[in-house]
């Protein structure tokens, strides 16, 4: 009986200090995941790509009603102004038939050239069409969730397209997802060029809606307005994406860049498969991405 | 009536999982492709809120593992290379053990001062996840992102606060106050 009740009395002690100390407990157990995740890279990569494979179906099934809600709300906003709308796309569409047919006459002669001068194409681009389940877009980050992952062929590195341009490049790859990081995230580094100058650059974003054009070799040459495509250096990208545009700077130290991709109205993008990705070393360290080196 | 002991079990049951699935759904709503102005933005703050809420309310439902767990969830899902998985996890705990410890002055006040309240809980685990996020990537993080996210939440908790505060037990002993909601005396809910 004296034993039983020393046992009682000694849980009940043990019980009563581990109330106490519950919250020390808990505080030590999130900075012990805190340097864990610090200390482990690859482990806490493959928790991410764990995690993200467990919402995605989740997000998928509210990801459809919400672009739905989300289109309805763009098309009362666009109803109200249909009218200009549609003056401004008539005039566009002339000038833009003009383009075509240069377009047209100019490949021609590019491809005549090619011919003669035995130029070789840097690999063929394939695209994977996805659809955007998930913003991933805090005070910190700036990207999206896809719904293809390893087995429709993504890999880490490879290059997101709108119909605008660049969104962004993919970070980390689950078996049926896929995260982005946008150009805009303060992770993202891009080496481009100015494209009337073909004046080579870093883009960098800082998770504002601008992007920041960094060493360059003079600053003095560009101009608002100047097109910013990526400039394959690295192998990781095509070449020629446009990425978006000048918008301020020249004389003075720094030069922002507004992105053409409207991060706000994602609903569909393209991941570029360039066949290349396996020579940059982008996402995790894992050997993930060499499997998808292609020979072209 | 072994039914109605079945069905009230259940009951009991599922208002015993309701505040950890309510706040298991913030967190993957989190990352809803949700593109309305402003509250798209404060949805990363949004578990926080559930967090705070909850805490003033039944406590014993969020137990401090849960929380913690559920804090390196949103980690996880929230991502950022380089971004320190468990801060949210700390903040959350933080959180639930400050409105435990002040239970006194934020349980049966008027509604403005439990606004105040997690007012400055939730600057407090802003502050925290800025810093922490910081010191993680060691970059100078702008803090304007972060200070809109606060601002939006802040103005969410009257609108979203009374929802939650719905799901508080209704034993006898524990009948929300007239106070609270904008139930008259006398007037029941279903």
């Amino acid at each position: 009986m004296a034993i039983r009740d020393d046992f009682e009395v000694a849980t009940q002690q043990l019980r009563t200090i581990l109330q106490r100390f519950a919250l020390v407990f808990l505080v030590l157990a999130a900075f012990a995941a805190m340097l864990i995740g610090k200390a482990d890279t690859i482990l806490v990569e493959n928790a991410r790509v764990l995690a993200l494979d467990l919402a995605t179906p989740a997000l998928e099934a509210i990801a459809r009603p919400v672009a739905v809600a989300n289109r309805a709300i763009a098309d009362l906003r666009e109803f109200a102004s249909l009218r200009e709308e549609n003056a401004r796309l008539r005039e566009e569409n002339s000038r833009l038939l003009a383009w075509q047919t240069a377009a047209r006459r100019l490949e021609n002669e590019n491809n005549r050239l090619r011919e003669l001068a035995n130029f070789r194409e840097g690999p063929e681009a394939s695209f994977i069409t996805a659809r955007v389940v998930g913003d991933s877009v805090s005070a910190y980050v700036r990207g999206a969730l896809l719904n293809v992952g390893r087995k429709a062929g993504v890999t880490p590195g490879q290059a997101v397209v709108t119909g605008e341009g660049l969104a962004g490049r993919i970070a980390e790859v689950g078996d049926n997802s896929a995260r982005v990081l946008f150009v805009t995230d303060v992770n993202s580094r891009l080496p481009v060029q100015v494209e009337r100058t073909r004046e080579r650059a870093i883009l960098a974003g800082n998770n504002s809606p601008l992007l920041r054009l960094t060493l360059l070799q003079s600053v003095a040459g560009i101009q608002p307005g100047d097109r910013i495509v990526t400039s394959g250096s690295g192998g990781s990208f095509p070449v020629g994406i446009p990425i978006g545009e000048v918008v301020q700077g020249g004389s003075e130290g720094t030069i922002r860049v507004r992105p053409f991709t409207d991060f706000s109205r994602l609903e569909f993008v393209r991941v570029v498969d360039y066949g290349v990705t396996g020579l940059v070393n982008t996402g995790p360290p894992a050997g993930s991405a060499s499997p998808a080196q292609k020979a072209h | 009536m072994r039914d109605e002991s079945f069905i009230a079990r259940l009951d009991d049951l599922g208002r015993l999982v309701l505040p950890g699935m309510i706040l298991l759904f913030f967190v993957i709503l989190t990352l809803a492709p949700l593109r309305v102005p402003y509250v798209s933005d404060a949805l990363p703050l949004l578990p926080a809120l559930v967090v705070f809420q909850f805490s003033l309310a039944t406590p014993e439902r969020l137990p401090g593992p849960f929380l913690l767990a559920m804090g390196v969830l949103l980690d996880l899902l929230l991502g950022g290379p380089g971004a320190p998985v468990g801060v949210s996890a700390l903040g959350f705990v933080l959180i639930r053990a400050a409105v435990v410890a002040n239970r006194r002055y934020l349980v049966g006040v008027p509604f403005l001062f439990q606004w105040i309240g997690f007012c400055l809980l939730e600057w407090m685990f802003m502050v925290l996840v800025w810093g922490f996020t910081a010191l993680w990537t060691w970059t100078a993080i702008d803090p304007m992102p972060a200070m809109v996210q606060y601002a939006v939440v802040i103005v969410i908790y009257p609108l979203l606060a009374p929802i939650l505060a719905r799901v508080r037990p209704r034993d006898p002993l524990n009948v929300p106050e007239p106070a609270r909601g904008t139930a008259r005396p006398g007037e029941t809910t279903a």
